[in-house]
């Protein structure tokens, strides 16, 4: 990779490191006002966003992709149906569990 | 396309692909809005529609509610004291938003029959977005709709029991 190159991508990471930022504070001062499902909405889509960033800059996490995913197809219902939403909430927490438990066992051996 | 088919084919599209409008459909949503009613022609409404890409980048850093990478997002404002001047008390409490959400549709509609993806967004910060187009001071932004090609199938549509929303001829009564 060139110098122009390089500091072209990190102006583009730079660029959504912001577009980052000011989402997550004007979502925050928005939920003030908005509906209460908007807020687990607003925090699953920062952490796609999140995961976009980190997977451009070539850090990827497939338990964590996998996870959202499952949000992903379901976020639609966040307001014609909260509780299928929630369900899939809980999905990907339990699938975040797995994981959390698969890596203590490992980290005991 | 007929009226009631772009209402009926209409989804809120939170994701689209990577192109632009052509010049055809702006104009029709120009058209859209200046033939958009407005309650005693106060005409107190103004619309940017915004299809730069660095100013819907700069948009959405602070529209919470816009989603995807639209081609187009029009911006519908009021303008309270011309509401005011023009309309009277009525119009600068109520009507002006009533004129904006008719004009709303009109464009949803519009795009629809053309079959280009919308979303109505009011998850926005209206001083941030108001710094972002130059808006003069009166000129408040109050919504977003985002326009594009959707890049993914219309999801189902859930609404509540007909009787539930419409009556016929006395509140509750059913149709005859």
């Amino acid at each position: 990779m060139t110098n122009t190159e390089k500091k072209s991508l990190e102006e583009g990471l730079q660029n959504r490191l912001l577009d980052y930022v000011s989402y997550v504070l004007t979502s925050a001062r928005g939920l003030y006002k908005e509906p209460h499902s908007y807020g687990p909405m607003r925090m699953v889509d920062s952490l796609e966003k999140a995961l976009f960033l980190l997977r451009d800059m070539g850090i990827k996490d497939d338990a964590i992709e996998e996870s959202v995913a499952v949000i992903r197809e379901n976020r639609w219902r966040v307001t014609s149906d909260p509780e299928a939403f929630a369900q899939a909430l809980d999905d990907a927490i339990l699938r975040l569990v797995k994981v959390t438990l698969k890596e203590s066992s490992t980290s005991h051996e | 396309m007929n009226v009631l088919d772009a209402i009926k084919i209409r989804r809120s599209i939170r994701s689209f692909e990577r192109r632009s409008l052509p010049p055809e459909v702006i104009q029709s949503i120009e058209d859209a809005i200046l033939h958009s009613p407005s309650g005693s022609n106060a005409q107190e409404s103004h619309f940017v529609i915004v299809q730069d890409p660095d100013q819907i980048r700069r948009i959405k850093r602070f529209a919470q509610g816009l989603s995807g990478d639209p081609a187009a997002v029009v911006v519908l404002c009021t303008n309270k004291e011309e509401a005011l001047a023009r309309g009277g008390l009525d119009t600068a409490e109520v009507l002006r938003f009533v004129n904006l959400g008719i004009a709303a549709a009109y464009i949803l509609l519009t795009a629809s029959s053309l079959e280009v993806g919308s979303c109505p967004a009011r998850s926005f910060h209206q001083k941030a977005i108001k710094e972002i187009l130059g808006l003069p001071e009166g000129i408040e932004p109050e919504l977003l709709i985002s326009l594009g090609y959707s890049n993914q199938p219309p999801r189902p549509k859930s609404s509540k029991p007909v009787r539930e929303v419409i009556s016929y001829d006395q509140y509750g009564k059913e149709k005859p």
